[in-house]
């Protein structure tokens, strides 16, 4: 009975939005009721860290939704690196995965071009109190089109040995923080090699919280036109902020962004560094055989001496990715019903023990209790910042014109103010390209 | 009849015989029959998505329209007056040039001096010039260029050990792509380097042509080895040369792999060629339309030398 | 007579080979030519022996500061690594498949094409030959885009035969106009001779043209090979990972967590393997192959 009523109402708003000549409002999609999907196959595409971290918790969500609608699922997990590039040439097709994850900050580009359906936030557990920061990419024109799965944020990571040689605690205060940059390095002035911080160059999300610290902003909107914010005297000084520091404690390469920092953090050639709650165990062990999940864990020089603190007064961007319902699934409601096994309290405790933060501002609290390790990265998701919500920011991103920007300034080739003007400029460019 | 013949030392080849029963083909429909699966196969592969990249830089497509299947809005030539009247793209084109010239004239000047170095050294070292070149020139593209970014890794890199290990030098966590000249002098490297064996193998078979009697017969009226290279050697080799700096032009001006797989998927914008700037317009962007306009653009330059290279390799497929 | 070219051309290069350029000869210039000769080799090998080198260290040696020029403690692991990664056995089959297909596509539609331009003259031909040589120098990764919505149309994306039918495509004129260059290499006067004395056409072809083109076709199929096994742009936007090659496998195993260089490079190397194997085999034809493709008419 409840179904046909469901099906009736689908019925209803196809009609009413076809009366209406609007092929944009598409109905929204249910993730309530029951749906059968003997027989079916649902595709999920999600990225490669819920393969590497939390392969459990995919599994377990997957079998629950198996049993509740009988359909089967197929998931494929995607790299980094070029999972933009294969989503456009999939997505232009017909046979398209039903459920997708993006990285949050990469969402708006795909929900303004109508690549994926709406949904209802209502049928999935924590709605009300979904992180802000991960909600806002779904948003648009009143309408909600992804689901927040889970968020990171950075944090301080640090070499508890050479503090405590150093006579020092976890830094409360920039000052605290820039105080034990200069005793460590002052210390480790006989080894060249030896920088207190481990800060590459292109880290644009360490860079720009450095701005927010002091006010600044990336973009800001202004009526229908987005605005660069950097050259604004608040995000200079924010930006002058992190380059003096990085200039005076960190030997890191200008040209390099952090994917490979723990990896480099482990040669023990640094003190500090600024990273997601999980590159600590990164740096602290790394895999024996790293195209092995089940292989042993083999310790690196600083096994048992890092231990992680939010980064004083600043504010952590807020990384982390959702999931959506592609418009051209053919199964938008067994889509709407995984996301909803993979987004439930269950799911989010597997995430919450495999060190990512859940969706939730009320389970952040739950998560710091249950995972003390969790505990300052919660803390700092409190007071996070996300990046602008334009349409084209993913292009931002994709032109590398933060990156470009502070290699510039770092190497020299450009001064703060120059490097900042000339973002600027690429930003309205793009953000505001028609 | 020799692997490498210069029209130059070709006797005039007597006009060919047609018996009746080569007169009788004229009318005949089998050269078309047997040319037609490929022509097809050109057509529907190469030929239709050239005219589909073309009219799309007549339009603006993005991802909106991409995703939708919808029609892209016809803009005429904006797409074109917007690329040409940018000054990033003139960047890229002069950095794709300058590259090209350089990275050309090292690579074919070294791979003919080496060329001249296999046919004077002995048999064994030979050998093992040829084993050594065999190697590289069978690498993948793809892995040459990996293991080059893996040698001047700054932090883990081969290539800076080693420097560092020089007295008086500090190379320790040098990043070799902050200065643009030293970056592109790392793709130059590859690039000549990858380059060399096809080019060296090449011009050893086409010297192994030239007639030992006439280098004797100089050498003892007394002419000097530079003499005898640019009066003899040269002269025969003319054509050869001619192909495979005009191959190397092609490629090179096409360089995509190298500059993308060094600067780790993203080129900065002082490391992108014509190639990857297209690539990066389209693919990173979305814009499908600008970036096919770049590529027609890029088809166009390149015209000047094709049309070099077509009219050389035409003069040779006409002969018969 | 002209000779029954590929067979004598060969011996004739090889003797040629033997001699040594007279040109400016000592006993102190052999010396110096030979020092050169190996300093230039070993500048050539580096790369490779360096990829050996990191493919048989351990992790922490490969992730290492002070690099050593040897492993100390040599292990096999990263290449039982790759192996076990995954999907690697999968794209391993899959570019055997792709690759074979392709090569074998274009030799046959090619040799046909260039028996065409080789052997006949007829209104046309010109055309064909000008756009065999056009088509070669047209940037391929631009066509990407149309050339995915047309196979998405065609339902062939996400397929191994739709890939290889666009390698097929990106080897043929290279095919045909190489093969071109070995036929015609061939004597008109014997296919002649043998219409003569009664042969049909098809027989000309099975028992004088194809075999006396056989070093050409292995030449032909071995530098298509070389371009179909080593492509990975564009299976890499057609084809989701398990429909992929190894080319684009390597390309894709890197993780944000930082790259894996040793299993990397040990893939790397089992990558390489066949395509060297292949250069090493038909090491003496393949100079004579491309050019006499390219060079003589």
């Amino acid at each position: 009975m409840k179904r046909k009523i469901a099906v009736a109402a689908a019925l209803a708003a196809t009609l009413l939005a076809a009366a209406c000549g609007s092929n944009e409002d598409s109905p929204t999609t249910s993730a309530s009721g029951k749906v059968d999907g003997a027989g079916k196959t649902l595709k999920v595409w999600l990225m490669v860290d819920a393969q590497t971290a939390w392969k459990d918790v995919v599994d377990n969500a997957s079998k629950r939704f198996t049993e509740a609608t009988g359909a089967q699922v197929n998931v494929e997990y995607q790299q980094w690196a070029n999972h933009l590039t294969k989503l456009d040439a999939t997505l232009a097709g017909t046979d398209v995965p039903d459920v997708i994850e993006l990285g949050n900050s990469e969402f708006p580009k795909y929900v303004f071009s109508g690549g994926f359906a709406a949904i209802n936030p209502a049928d999935y557990e924590n709605s009300g109190t979904w992180l802000a920061g991960l909600k806002g990419a779904c948003d648009f024109e009143g309408k909600t089109y992804c689901v927040p799965y889970y968020a990171g944020a950075r944090l301080l990571i640090y070499r508890t040995d050479l503090f405590k040689e150093a006579g020092l605690a976890a830094p409360k205060t920039y000052d605290d923080f820039l105080a034990a940059a200069e005793k460590i390095q002052t210390a480790k002035k006989s080894d060249p090699k030896f920088g207190a911080v481990y800060m590459p160059g292109q880290y644009w999300y360490a860079a720009m919280s450095w701005v927010k610290s002091t006010g600044g902003d990336i973009a800001k909107q202004d009526g229908d036109k987005w605005v660069g914010q950097l050259s604004q005297p608040a995000s200079i000084e924010g930006l002058q902020r992190w380059v003096d520091m990085v200039k005076k404690y960190s030997k890191a390469d200008p040209t390099k962004n952090e994917n490979e920092q723990a990896g480099i953090f482990a040669q023990g050639t640094s003190a500090m560094f600024y990273g997601n709650a999980w590159e600590q165990g990164s740096a602290e062990e790394v895999k024996k055989d790293p195209n092995d999940e089940n292989s042993p864990l083999v310790p690196t020089k600083v096994k048992g001496k890092l231990a992680t603190a939010a980064m004083p007064e600043i504010p952590s961007f807020l990384g982390g990715s959702n999931l959506g319902v592609a418009e051209k699934s053919q199964n938008k409601e067994l889509a709407a019903q995984w996301i909803k096994a993979f987004t439930d309290s269950q799911s989010m405790d597997g995430l919450i023990k495999a060190n990512a933060l859940p969706n939730s501002t009320a389970l952040l609290d739950k998560a710091a209790a249950a995972n003390p390790a969790l505990a300052p990265a919660a803390q700092a998701a409190k007071d996070s910042w996300f990046t602008p919500n334009a349409e084209k920011w993913a292009d931002v991103e994709k032109g590398a014109v933060l990156q470009t920007m502070l290699t510039d300034i770092l190497t020299g080739k450009k001064s703060v103010a120059d490097g900042a003007k000339w973002a600027d400029d690429q930003i309205n460019a793009t953000l505001n390209e028609s | 009849m020799s692997v490498v013949e210069s029209p130059a030392t070709r006797p005039a080849a007597p006009a060919p015989i047609r018996p009746a029963a080569s007169k009788k083909r004229k009318s005949d429909k089998t050269p078309w029959l047997l040319a037609i699966p490929a022509l097809v196969l050109l057509a529907g592969l190469l030929g239709y998505p050239l005219v589909r990249m073309v009219v799309l830089s007549f339009q603006n497509m993005r991802l909106r329209e991409l995703l939708s299947g919808a029609t892209p809005p016809w803009v005429g030539f904006d797409n074109y007056t917007k690329v040409l009247t940018d000054s990033v793209f003139w960047g890229v084109t002069g950095r794709t040039v300058a590259f090209t010239i350089v990275s050309v004239l090292i690579s074919v000047v070294l791979g003919l001096s080496i060329a001249l170095l296999m046919r004077r050294v002995t048999r064994g070292v030979r050998l093992f010039m040829v084993v050594a070149m065999m190697f590289v020139w069978a690498l993948p593209q793809l892995v040459a260029a990996q293991i080059f970014r893996w040698m001047t890794d700054s932090d883990f890199g081969v290539v800076n050990y080693l420097i560092d290990k020089i007295p008086g030098v500090d190379y320790a966590n040098h990043s070799w792509f902050v200065n643009p000249w030293q970056g592109w002098s790392v793709i130059t490297t590859l690039v000549v380097w990858a380059g060399i064996p096809f080019l060296a193998i090449t011009l050893n078979a086409g010297l192994t042509q030239v007639p030992k009697e006439l280098l004797e017969a100089a050498t003892m009226d007394g002419a000097t080895p530079w003499q005898s290279l640019r009066n003899i050697i040269l002269p025969i080799l003319k054509p050869l040369i001619t192909i495979v700096t005009t191959l190397s032009v092609i490629w090179n001006f096409g360089l995509f792999t190298q500059a993308w797989v060094l600067r780790d998927g993203h080129p900065e914008p002082s490391f992108q060629t014509l190639a990857t700037y297209s690539y990066t317009q389209a693919f990173g962007q979305s814009r499908y339309s600008l970036g096919s306009a770049i590529a027609v653009i890029t088809v166009i330059l390149m015209l000047g030398v094709m049309v070099f290279y077509i009219r050389q390799m035409f003069k040779i497929g006409e002969v018969e | 007579m002209v000779a029954v070219a590929p067979v004598m051309k060969k011996r004739r290069a090889k003797s040629a080979d033997d001699g040594v350029l007279t040109v400016g000869r000592s006993k102190a210039g052999t010396i110096a030519a030979n020092t050169a000769g190996i300093l230039f080799s070993i500048f050539m090998l580096f790369p490779v022996y360096w990829v050996l080198n990191t493919a048989f260290k351990p992790a922490n040696e490969v992730l290492s500061l002070e690099p050593t020029l040897l492993p100390k403690n040599p292990t096999f692991d990263n290449f039982l690594s790759a192996f076990k990664a995954p999907l690697f056995l999968e794209n391993m089959l899959n570019g055997v498949i792709i690759t074979l297909l392709a090569v074998a596509g274009a030799l046959v539609v090619g040799f046909l094409a260039a028996l065409s331009i080789a052997r006949f003259k007829f209104y046309g031909r010109k055309s064909i030959i000008l756009v065999i040589l056009v088509v070669q120098l047209i940037p391929f990764i631009s066509l990407l885009i149309p050339l995915f919505l047309m196979l998405q149309q065609a339902k062939l994306t996400n397929s191994l035969i739709g890939v290889s039918i666009t390698y097929l495509v990106l080897i043929l004129p290279y095919t045909v106009w190489t093969l071109r260059g070995f036929i015609s290499g061939i004597p008109r006067e014997l296919d002649e001779a043998a219409l003569i004395d009664g042969c049909t056409r098809a027989q000309v072809f099975w028992r004088i043209i194809l075999p006396l083109t056989g070093p050409g076709l292995v030449a032909t199929s071995v530098y298509g090979f070389i371009q179909a096994w080593n492509e990975f742009i564009i299976i890499n936007t057609l084809n989701s990972p398990d429909k992929q090659n190894l080319m684009a496998w390597l390309l894709q195993n890197q993780t944000t967590r930082g790259t894996a260089w040793g299993p990397l490079m040990a893939g790397a190397i089992i990558t390489s393997i066949p395509v060297v194997i292949f250069f090493l085999i038909i090491q003496r034809n393949i100079a004579t192959g491309l050019t006499a493709g390219a060079v003589k008419g």
